[in-house]
């Protein structure tokens, strides 16, 4: 080790937030396999970070039914990262999930000095609450506006003009997944890529290209042939 | 007043960033700081991503163009203290020399890009200038150091260390709050101009030129746990310098900055140029060239073209500076920012 004057050195934190629509729409199968997923992604997850070794990967989740609640309320480090399923249970209170992210997306508690955080919010249904307030409370803080979003729509109910209007951005689209395999690519997907795109620099808005948002549009899923398509 | 050469002396090297393909940073330092030779350093850092495919030799064109221009600059200056000269010549600095630079590495780039043309199908759609220029993007900070004369250039991210005469260090380009995650001012910009920030120190009195000039890419102060490491860094450099000499410090630089990159993860260069405090200098003493030290690229060999800046200050220049009379005597520090 040198003696580099300056004192400690430390890698940068990503944090990585989950919004999980756990309303009873998602009863079933749909709850089931999304649990089934997340928990198939932690391990590309860790890869990911893994060869960021400049970004420490920290993982959160927060589900939304009737009330919203912080899942992993503390960050957790992805190498100790554990899935715990999630359950279903009454509403679809987006709104209350975005004003819950929003508090954590102040500084502090987010350090100044991070990386770009990653907000993935999946849902198959229509808010019932005042989710444009909470997404408005997401926008007022710094690290809201710099955030990669990502959001996948779960079967055909699923209101994607919110959706669209979570991400902000007209060139990107949520990621439709209609069955259990487009699921599992669509979290795969959003576990890595958003990861990638939060840890590379780009220049700013001034250069004409909204290259930060190309970095990690989302791909183009296979046609399901799944019998089960939701 | 006739102002003595201060001999100036140079550290540089640059390190590849961890897990990356190749080093997307460039840097180079020429000259001696005479009055007819002054000293220029410039780093620049490419952005990087997959979608600033060409910024490694985004960052070399900027770094080879900000050279012969500020040099010009520098060779301009030569009788700045005639009344009105220096704020016309600030001015300059603020006004068209960045447009210059954006406009020299513009040229650059999209020469290289005609003379290297993605292979596409016949049918596609030539892309704009602007498109082409993203492929290329990249960050600078230059500076140039002249016996009458400090001035600095910075767009994006990167920092600028000065240690005066006095010891004390500041931070002259930094932004008031840094920018959050990776997003960075660009070269690529539209108005990439408008971005473009300067310092302006005039040097009165040879005693109070600085002691120590540090730039370096992001990849070294984003290294740092605490908000003051890059600061306690430079501080300690030139305590270091002080102590044990340059060489000792030559030889180090390369594990410093290995250490940075494995932090930042990004590739990490510095330029410095350090005015030896105690070493009494004739007026026109030759000074070392100044060649960086060893680092994983090396700067090029070649001469700088010849200056493309004309070393006379254009006639238009007069009435900006009528409004400026009051500032071109200080220290100023120059920002057009744009909104990222």
């Amino acid at each position: 080790m040198s003696d580099i004057p300056g004192g400690p050195m430390a890698n940068r934190p990503v944090h990585f937030i989950w919004l999980l629509d756990c309303s009873f729409s998602m009863q079933g199968e749909k709850i089931a396999k999304l649990n089934y997923a997340i928990r198939e992604a932690v391990p590309e997850m860790r890869s990911v970070a893994h060869d960021n070794p400049a970004a420490q990967l920290l993982l959160r989740t927060v589900t939304f039914s009737t009330t919203a609640q912080w899942h992993h309320q503390t960050p957790v480090p992805v190498d100790d990262f554990t899935w715990q399923d999630v359950q279903v249970d009454g509403m679809t209170n987006l709104g209350e999930a975005l004003h819950l992210v929003a508090r954590e997306l102040q500084t502090p508690p987010m350090p100044q000095r991070a990386l770009k955080p990653v907000l993935a919010l999946v849902s198959d249904g229509v808010p019932t609450d005042d989710w444009k307030a909470g997404l408005k409370a997401v926008d007022a803080t710094p690290w809201g506006r710099k955030a990669v979003r990502v959001a996948i729509a779960i079967g055909a109910d699923a209101d994607r003009g919110v959706l669209q209007e979570f991400l902000g951005n007209p060139e990107l689209q949520p990621l439709d997944a209609n069955s259990p395999k487009q699921l599992a690519a669509a979290i795969r997907w959003a576990s890595t890529a958003a990861v990638k795109a939060a840890s590379q620099p780009v220049a700013g808005d001034g250069s004409g290209v909204s290259t930060a948002k190309q970095s990690y549009a989302p791909p183009v899923l296979d046609d399901d042939d799944d019998d089960d398509v939701w | 007043m006739t102002l003595g050469v201060r001999r100036w002396e140079t550290l540089a090297g640059s390190v590849q960033g961890v897990g990356k393909r190749r080093n997307q940073d460039w840097f180079d330092c020429r000259g001696t700081g005479s009055g007819d030779d002054p000293l220029v350093l410039a780093v620049a850092d490419g952005h990087g991503s997959a979608v600033h495919a060409r910024s490694a030799l985004g960052a070399r064109f900027a770094v080879d163009r900000f050279l012969p221009l500020a040099a010009s600059f520098g060779r301009a200056a030569h009788d700045c203290h005639e009344p009105g000269r220096l704020t016309r010549l600030m001015t300059y600095a603020r006004d068209d020399f960045p447009r210059a630079l954006v406009h020299e590495w513009r040229q650059e780039a999209l020469g290289h890009w005609d003379r290297n043309r993605p292979v596409v199908e016949e049918a596609a759609r030539e892309p704009r200038p602007q498109e082409k220029l993203v492929l290329y993007g990249t960050t600078l900070i230059g500076a140039v150091l002249t016996p009458w004369l400090f001035v600095a250039w910075q767009i994006g991210d990167g920092d600028l260390a000065v240690v005066e005469h006095d010891g004390t260090l500041s931070r002259p380009l930094a932004p008031a709050e840094e920018d959050l995650g990776d997003e960075t001012e660009s070269l690529c910009g539209r108005e990439a101009w408008l971005s473009v920030r300067m310092h302006w120190a005039p040097v009165f009195e040879e005693a109070r030129a600085p002691r120590l000039v540090v730039l370096s890419t992001d990849g070294l102060s984003k290294s740092f746990a605490s908000g003051d490491g890059y600061g306690e860094f430079v501080r300690g450099l030139a305590g270091r310098l002080a102590e044990k000499g340059l060489a000792d410090v030559r030889e180090t630089l390369p594990d410093w900055l290995a250490q940075a990159s494995r932090y930042s993860g990004d590739d990490t260069t510095l330029a410095a140029a350090l005015r030896p405090a105690e070493t009494p200098l004739p007026a026109e003493a030759p000074a070392p060239s100044g060649t960086p030290a060893p680092g994983e690229i090396s700067a090029p060999g070649e001469v700088p073209a010849p200056a493309e800046v004309s070393e006379e200050i254009p006639a238009d220049a007069g009435a900006a500076a009528e409004r400026t009379d009051g500032e071109a005597d200080g220290d100023a520090d120059m920002e057009r920012k744009t909104e990222t």
